[in-house]
């Protein structure tokens, strides 16, 4: 019994530590060519021959970094805020309340879920260019603040809730706001903290929509910024792994505080299968 | 009546914030769109009309269209590769040793970290001439690394300008570094956890009465196990396909510019030009439909073949 | 719960108001600010810097992010675009009116006093008349000629290019300053060769690429695909200038990048075709010398000659004041300021026959201004047809690409080009009334 144990051991340890090497090798390319001098980032020595932590600092002074960071985390959490409480409210009425057309109405939330989001991109750009929102905060922020994925999972979530709690406050006189946000919600704080966290990391990430909705450079989002950075003349190699070293620790930092309800998260959008 | 017509009150309340955003900015741009697909609208002044099926007629005979098609459906190459590779990691991660949870956290980073900042190092990291991979390739076994995303070259040997086989186009080129770089971010991330959650499920009773009849650990595997993960492989195709047929947008935009000479262009970046660079809004609004179509068809044909599977 | 989410609220109502406060603001201050929509060119701050020094209530500035055609396009009709902003072509020019962004300032140039017909290189007319209408004014005038290294030269023991070379004389010049090392990779081209500028060898061959009312495509002429060959010939028969994908090999190293001029200056390539605007990036680079020479003909002198025209945005509430800054454009201020930064020559012709042009005593090793005068003499604009949209240029476009890319036989190429461009040509005409008019008033006839 002690022998096959061991024996068991070693193999998916190998394995384990094979793959981690090979997930990890990029980020410690990465980390290391931050460090470099440029002509160092082009030899073939793994690590620096010299270590250049200005380099971090140059980034700043290049390019508006900081003004960047701040905007993707901004319009992130803006983002995420009124996701939340629109996607919740919503799923509330869909799991909690019977009204007529209900069924109906969360079919067509169910049909759009299924639409390349790359069929609304052009008519949402074209309302912003009549709205004037164009290159703007509000332009970046109301039309992703709005989610069918965050109300289907909600929904989920609060269907899994015994109705029992709310038929007792009902009882007792409570009205249906207040059994909303007293009773329901708090029960629901893992979803949202799931929903918050994904949503977040989406805005964060966001690509698609600041690129074609932003003009001025102080709107400019992370992934925007990176992007022409990196093509602006000359390949200042290390100093764009050093912009990207940053830009993804908040990723990761949210990752490994979050990790449960990652999981969980991709739990719930996989049981819909 | 007072009752119901009091619960829809409250009903709508509490959907109205949400219902209006979806309405202005999901469903009603969908709508929208169906029906700019069929008029010259180029927000360049020209003034909008109906040209019917003209839209769709000119991408029938767009070159270009059936080549970025192509492209498209290249990509989808890293599907069963990397549903393969997300189980064969989630096997792995399912054994009960030690320090699980930290192999589970590092395998996850390249999936949680993707994006641009990502996209930007690979680029970096597939430099033909200093870039690290060409660097070990050369290293390891001793010839130099291919061009990666300066060529057009591709595993299928497709040519460039028409849709064909040209056997001088077979190698390493750009699509196969993306290919490369997108299973690398798949390993480890959403779907080994399905599958973690899945083989979790697995009832025990099942594997250890198969192990009891003398079967090896790849029957084992191969009539209970596999069949048990059905459902989730099933999802995880549909997804896949899902996600994969509107994708490459990003690739495009920062690591290639579609180039070299059109083979990293897929249907996605190929709408983000005519509507955003060539302000051909009609024209795009079309092209997506069609993609939308082409989606939705797929998602169908998985159904039927792929329900048969999951139910036994 | 109630209470986290109003608290939450309130710090993103808090945030948004610092993030207003992140707005950076007008850089001229009190005055009147003018946006201009121009690339990044460090002359332009000194060229700004004269204007706002003769209009103190005006602050012009540059925008170079946002120059791109379809942008200041998107942005004008969006109520968000700049006050100036540049085209740099005839086909650039009908894009733009044809979306009705630039301001018809015919009049308002005809109260200024500001003749084009009389003032500017004949060249650059058609960047900024429109079916006689007039929409800006240009703002240098470029054709190209022939950059050489006089140390690349000297090191090699080549004598200089003649005035009047030939283009064997070019070929074999540039053989013997090509460089390959050991595993037969180029770390010197004697020649850089934009394959873009394919368009001047078919002026010279006496070829055109579309007829001159723009109904037919003609890039199938014998003369057009002797052109198209010499061009590619240069790069993967003779070898003597980069391919694309030798030149992205060569760009990569030392985080120089890519493109003639970087090559250029880097020693990396002994000649080069190209502009005397590159002189705006050469000039900061001690210890460079260079000469120039016009490029070679075939059948007639004949280069492809334009410029940068700045127009006004029609949607730009600033028009007096935007006005005033294409009036400075075609006075002798800004034109000598042209002509000394080497922001190519002075749009307006007369400047450019001074003493002061020939000779600057700040730049004495620069004495072949002539020759750039002497090139823009023989300059025409470039051509397009008005019946196709840039969008419809697709076609020309991937098979000059391919043979560029040496994926495909020059004349099997061109020949698939012109059947593809007149085959739009012809839908264009055929579904779009506008063109189906334009095409009556041109030949007479139905379509």
């Amino acid at each position: 019994m002690a022998i096959r144990k061991r024996k068991l051991n070693l193999g998916p340890h190998i394995a384990l530590v094979l793959l981690s090497v090979m997930a990890l090798m990029p980020f410690i390319w990465m980390v290391l060519a931050s460090f470099k001098e440029l002509a160092d980032v082009e030899s073939p020595n793994l690590w620096p021959t010299s270590w250049h932590p200005e380099n971090y600092a140059e980034v700043f002074r290049q390019i508006k970094y900081a003004q960047y960071y701040f905007n993707s985390a901004f319009i992130a959490a803006w983002v995420t805020f009124l996701t939340l409480v629109t996607s919740s409210m919503a799923a509330y009425s869909f799991a909690r309340i019977q009204w007529p057309g209900r069924d109906s109405i969360f079919r067509l939330y169910l049909a759009t879920m299924m639409i390349p989001g790359l069929v609304t991109m052009i008519p949402n750009f074209s309302l912003m260019v009549e709205l004037r929102l164009l290159d703007s905060y509000a332009g970046l922020i109301v039309p992703a603040a709005f989610s069918a994925f965050g109300t289907f999972m909600l929904r989920q979530f609060m269907m899994s809730i015994h109705p029992s709690l709310d038929e007792a406050a009902e009882i007792d006189g409570a009205k249906p706001w207040q059994i909303f946000w007293d009773v329901v919600m708090p029960l629901c704080k893992p979803g949202l903290a799931t929903l918050g966290i994904f949503t977040f990391m989406g805005s964060y990430g966001s690509f698609f929509w600041p690129l074609i909705l932003v003009k001025s450079d102080h709107l400019r989002t992370l992934p925007i910024g990176m992007m022409y950075f990196d093509g602006v003349n000359g390949r200042q190699t290390n100093l764009i792994m050093a912009a990207s070293v940053m830009s993804i620790i908040p990723l990761i930092l949210l990752f490994i505080a979050g990790q449960k309800f990652f999981v969980k998260g991709i739990m719930l959008g996989g049981v819909k299968g | 009546m007072n009752k119901q017509r009091r619960r829809l009150f409250i009903g709508l309340a509490f959907l109205l914030p949400n219902l209006l955003g979806f309405l202005i900015f999901t469903a009603g741009p969908v709508a929208f769109s169906f029906g700019a697909a069929f008029t010259n609208w180029d927000l360049q002044g020209s003034p909008v009309r109906f040209i019917g099926f003209d839209n769709f007629v000119n991408m029938a005979t767009d070159n270009g269209f059936w080549l970025y098609l192509v492209n498209t459906f290249y990509f989808l190459i890293g599907i069963p590769l990397s549903i393969v590779g997300s189980l064969a990691v989630a096997l792995l991660l399912d054994s009960k040793i030690r320090g699980i949870v930290v192999y589970r956290t590092l395998l996850y980073l390249p999936s949680v970290t993707s994006g641009v900042a990502v996209m930007i190092l690979w680029k970096a990291l597939y430099n033909p001439d200093f870039g690290p991979i060409n660097r070990l390739i050369e290293s390891v076994f001793g010839v130099q690394g291919p061009n990666w995303l300066l060529s057009t070259q591709n595993l299928a040997a497709l040519g460039v300008e028409k849709v064909g086989f040209v056997p001088a186009q077979f190698g390493f080129g750009a699509r196969e570094a993306i290919l490369i770089m997108g299973i690398w971010g798949a390993l480890g991330g959403g779907n080994t956890l399905l599958y973690l959650a899945a083989l979790g499920n697995v009832p025990s009773e099942l594997t250890e009465a198969a192990e009891l009849d003398g079967a090896n650990r790849w029957k084992v595997f191969r009539n209970v196990t596999w069949p048990q993960l059905a459902p989730t492989t099933f999802f995880i195709l549909v997804m896949s396909f899902i996600g994969g047929l509107q994708g490459g947008f990003e690739q495009a935009r920062v690591m290639t510019g579609g180039g070299p000479a059109g083979t990293t262009t897929t249907i996605a970046y190929y709408i983000y030009n005519k509507a955003f660079v060539e302000l051909q809004m009609g024209f795009a609004s079309a092209v997506s439909l069609v993609l939308f179509a082409l989606i939705f068809l797929i998602t169908l044909l998985n159904w039927k073949f792929g329900n048969r599977e999951t139910t036994y | 719960m109630k209470g986290s989410f109003l608290l939450t609220l309130l710090g993103l109502i808090f945030l948004s108001v610092f993030a207003a406060s992140l707005t950076p603001p007008p850089p001229g201050g009190k005055r009147t600010t003018l946006v201009w929509a121009t690339d990044n060119n460090p002359v332009r701050a000194e060229q700004c810097a004269l204007f706002n020094k003769l209009n103190p209530d005006l602050f012009v500035m540059i925008d170079p992010q946002n120059a791109d055609s379809q942008k200041v396009i998107v942005q004008a009709i969006g109520g968000v675009g700049p006050d100036l902003f540049d085209g740099y072509s005839a086909e650039n020019l009908e894009n733009f009116v044809r979306a009705g962004i630039p301001l018809d300032v015919t009049d308002d140039f005809k109260k200024m006093g500001i003749d084009v017909y009389d003032l500017i290189w004949p060249t650059l007319l058609p960047g900024c008349v429109y079916r006689d209408r007039i929409y800006g004014f240009p703002r240098n005038a470029n054709t190209n000629a022939v950059w050489y290294n006089k140390d690349l030269f000297d090191k090699a023991g080549v004598p200089y290019p003649k005035r009047n070379w030939t283009w064997d004389d070019l070929i074999d010049t540039a053989k013997k300053l090509t460089v390959r090392d050991s595993a037969g990779k180029a770390k010197q081209f004697g020649f850089y060769w934009d394959f873009g500028n394919t368009s001047d060898l078919i002026f010279q061959s006496g070829g055109r690429q579309f007829s001159k009312d723009g109904t037919v495509c003609l890039i199938d002429s014998p003369e057009a695909i002797d052109a198209v060959q010499r061009s590619r010939d240069l790069l993967h028969k003779y070898k003597i200038a980069p391919s694309p994908m030798e030149e992205a090999a060569l760009a990569t190293q030392g985080g120089w990048g890519s493109g003639g001029i970087t090559f250029l200056m880097g020693g990396r390539v002994a000649m080069a075709y190209g502009g005397r605007w590159w002189l705006n990036l050469m000039r900061s680079q001690k210890g460079l010398n260079l000469g120039c020479v016009p490029l070679p003909f075939t059948k007639k002198r004949l280069y492809q000659g334009g410029g940068g025209i700045t127009m006004i945005n029609r949607y730009s509430p600033k028009r007096e004041a935007a006005l005033r800054f294409l009036k400075y454009m075609s006075e002798k201020s800004y034109n000598d300021l042209i002509n000394a930064q080497a922001d190519a020559i002075s749009p307006v012709k007369k400047y450019a026959y001074t003493k002061e042009f020939l000779f600057n005593p700040a730049y004495p090793q620069e004495d072949y201004n002539e020759v750039w005068r002497f090139v823009t003499e023989h300059s025409e604009a470039p051509e397009f047809s008005p019946f196709l949209k840039g969008t419809e240029l697709a076609p020309l476009k991937n098979q000059m690409d391919l043979v560029k890319n040496d994926l495909k036989p020059v004349p099997e190429a061109m020949k698939q080009a012109a059947i593809d461009t007149n085959a739009r040509i012809k839908r264009s005409i055929e579904i779009n009334p506008m063109y189906a008019k334009m095409y009556r008033e041109l030949k007479g006839e139905t379509p």
